[in-house]
């Protein structure tokens, strides 16, 4: 019977954490490997602290930045196999699994400012700790450059991956009557609840303002949400991959990149 | 001299790929139309089909049309593009960038890792790190590899002469890679992919890319050729050509040197919209598209420098297309457009007329030329 891998998460029934397990656990099975998802709730500062002896496990897939570098790092130095999704740890040798979060960017302002002639967009960011999040915002400004837009600070909105947040920060927008016809939101998810936010207050999508997000689900398509796709399923299967390479003794480091694509629908 | 006769391997493997090219292209989809079109016996074509339907590189599917005379309908032969998987690895501008793709070039998966000035054996590591982050992904066997590097490669005997950025020479890497992976391995240098990769997979509808010169540049400089639509494989790294007999290129169109200079244009600017530090070629082109002195100065300088390569060029191998590659491309269209006025400037207009340029915008053209040389050199059929 082969070691277990251990799947850390924070909240395993969250759309992406959800979407990245069940992927996963399909490679995991398909090679024999028992899971167990842990959620982790309060911060630990050891292995220890979420009851696991790294002794016993084959493995390690960490969901974001669930658990702290410094235990990671730790974990990799005393030959722990261990896989990152959406998460990277600067001048560490783990690797991880990311969408390809330039390429998608780089797609949705293409298809916004070339297809759609906006030129005043606003961008609701996700988490500025989290990679995502910093890519996604780093992209944004080069795209903006690239097409010679001129994006004022206001036009930046703290979203942090919460659909309520990035609400809140948009009815605060709103309320400056900007001069704006667009909005990027780091997720799908944030762009839904500015959608309904803009609606609100009277304006009609897309004809004045033109919304797009990130990553796609049910939800993204009900809403007529255009965005880039980043298949998490497939997200969480090519973290197995990685994984299971290295506990069968590869060694790997750097980054696997999914890439996007493009969904037109009716918000722009 | 006598030439030297084919052994009956080689031959084995060049109808292989006779075969293989023919039905992935769309010449022929069954065996009677491959004898007619390879002008190969009916049972060699046979005996070939039947082993590359064993290997699962080919399927049959279906029955087509019966001919003319009323024959029977023959049994269609199909290309299988995911039967086995290529990688391919990309050594430059301070990454290594490996692809994984299937047959027909579809990259399926990306992995990259970043060099940070490793060198000799620690570049090595990073190499091998990288293509089994792709070995981890493989879903078929691996048919081969293939690596670009910056430098000066000996294509036929797999050695890297001389690769400054990684400090290599006379490094065997061919044998090295085989004997850690068990499959061919091709390598060859990074501009010569990047074109390769252009010519391979076209440039777009409008672009005749079968005389195609890519220069690239990163940290060096590097120019690409396909004549003919065959990789001239003596092209290269031309960052030690000296301009205007003083300077390196590199030490004018290299990254670290753009740096350099964009630190100096700053102190010497009263006010400029470069940042002091994580500065991009994005950042000069936007300063530059909004009247900003200093970056309008260096895209002037870099243009310079870049028409003066492509006039030579164009002058002496008649091109159909020129290409820049490379970060740089981030200077956009209106720097384009800067070296081209220039160039032509210095060109006869008959001769610069016939020559179209574009950027090349992916950040992965070599690594997917890398793939584009072990498809071709194994299969034959890119």
């Amino acid at each position: 019977m082969k070691r277990g891998i251990s799947v850390f998460t924070n909240y395993a029934s969250a759309v992406f954490q959800r979407d990245v397990i069940a992927g996963a656990r399909e490679v995991f099975d398909s090679f024999g490997y028992p899971v167990t998802v842990l959620e982790i709730t309060t911060t630990p500062t050891h292995l220890s602290d979420v009851g696991l002896d790294e002794r016993r496990i084959a493995g390690g897939l960490v969901i974001t930045g669930v658990l702290p570098d410094a235990v990671l790092i730790d974990l990799h130095e005393r030959d722990v196999p261990l896989s990152l999704v959406s998460h990277q740890i600067p001048g560490s040798h783990i690797p991880c699994v990311m969408p390809n979060n330039r390429q998608g960017i780089a797609m949705l302002m293409e298809h916004l400012v070339v297809a759609n002639g906006r030129t005043k967009p606003v961008f609701i960011a996700g988490y500025d700790t989290q990679n995502d999040g910093i890519q996604r915002y780093t992209a944004f400004q080069q795209e903006a450059m690239r097409y010679n837009l001129h994006v004022p600070p206001e036009h930046i909105l703290r979203g942090d991956f919460t659909p309520e947040v990035a609400a809140e920060s948009m009815r605060q927008f709103l309320a400056s009557d900007p001069d704006f016809d667009s909005v990027v939101a780091a997720d799908y998810l944030m762009a839904e609840a500015a959608m309904s936010v803009i609606r609100a207050s009277g304006r009609n999508i897309p004809s004045d303002v033109a919304v797009v997000g990130f990553g796609d689900a049910p939800e993204a398509a009900q809403a007529g949400l255009t965005t880039v796709a980043a298949d998490v399923t497939e997200l969480g299967r090519r973290a197995a991959r990685q994984l299971i390479g290295q506990i069968e003794g590869l060694r790997i480091r750097g980054l696997t990149l999914l890439s996007t694509e493009l969904i037109e629908r009716a918000s722009t | 001299m006598k030439p030297l006769k084919a052994t009956r391997e080689q031959i084995r493997q060049h109808n292989r790929q006779l075969m293989l090219r023919a039905v992935s292209t769309g010449l022929a989809d069954n065996r009677a139309a491959l004898a007619a079109e390879t002008g190969l016996a009916k049972p060699t074509v046979s005996d070939l089909i039947g082993e590359l339907i064993a290997e699962g590189l080919l399927v049959e599917s279906g029955r087509g049309e019966s001919t003319d005379s009323g024959g029977k309908r023959p049994t269609l032969i199909k290309f299988v593009p995911n039967a086995r998987q290529v990688i391919g690895v990309s050594l430059d501008n301070g990454r290594a960038f490996a692809v994984l793709s299937n047959l027909a070039g579809q990259v399926i998966a990306q992995h990259y890792d970043e060099l940070e000035n490793c060198q000799g054996d620690e570049a090595i590591a990073v190499l091998t790190d990288v293509i089994n982050g792709l070995v981890a992904q493989l879903d078929a066997p691996l048919l081969c590899i293939g690596v670009g590097v910056p430098g000066v490669v000996d294509v036929r005997g797999g050695i890297v002469v001389d690769s400054q950025p990684l400090g290599w020479t006379n490094f065997a890497l061919v044998e090295r890679l085989t004997r850690q992976y068990k499959v061919p391995v091709y390598t060859g240098n990074s501009a010569e992919l990047t074109a390769l990769a252009q010519y391979a997979f076209g440039l777009n509808s409008d672009e005749d890319s079968s005389n195609l010169v890519t220069v690239l540049v990163t940290n060096s400089v590097e120019v690409g050729i396909t004549l003919d639509g065959t990789a001239y494989h003596q092209g290269g790294d031309i960052s030690g050509l000296r301009e205007g007999a003083v300077e390196r290129l590199d030490t004018r169109l290299g990254w670290p040197a753009v740096q350099a200079r964009i630190a100096e244009l700053r102190a010497e600017a009263a006010q400029t919209m470069l940042p002091e530090s994580g500065v991009t070629y994005m950042h000069v082109h936007y300063a530059a598209m909004n009247g900003d002195a200093a970056a309008q100065q260096l895209c002037d300088e870099l243009s310079t420098s870049l028409a003066q390569i492509m006039a030579w060029i164009i002058g002496l191998l008649r091109p159909n297309h020129v290409s820049l590659a490379g970060p740089i491309v981030n200077l956009g269209e209106p720097f384009l457009n800067q070296i081209i006025a220039k160039a032509e400037a210095m060109l006869w207009p008959k001769v610069s007329d016939r020559v179209t340029f574009s950027l090349a915008y992916s950040g992965n053209l070599s690594a997917i030329g890398a793939a584009a040389l072990a498809l071709h050199r194994e299969l034959d059929i890119l």
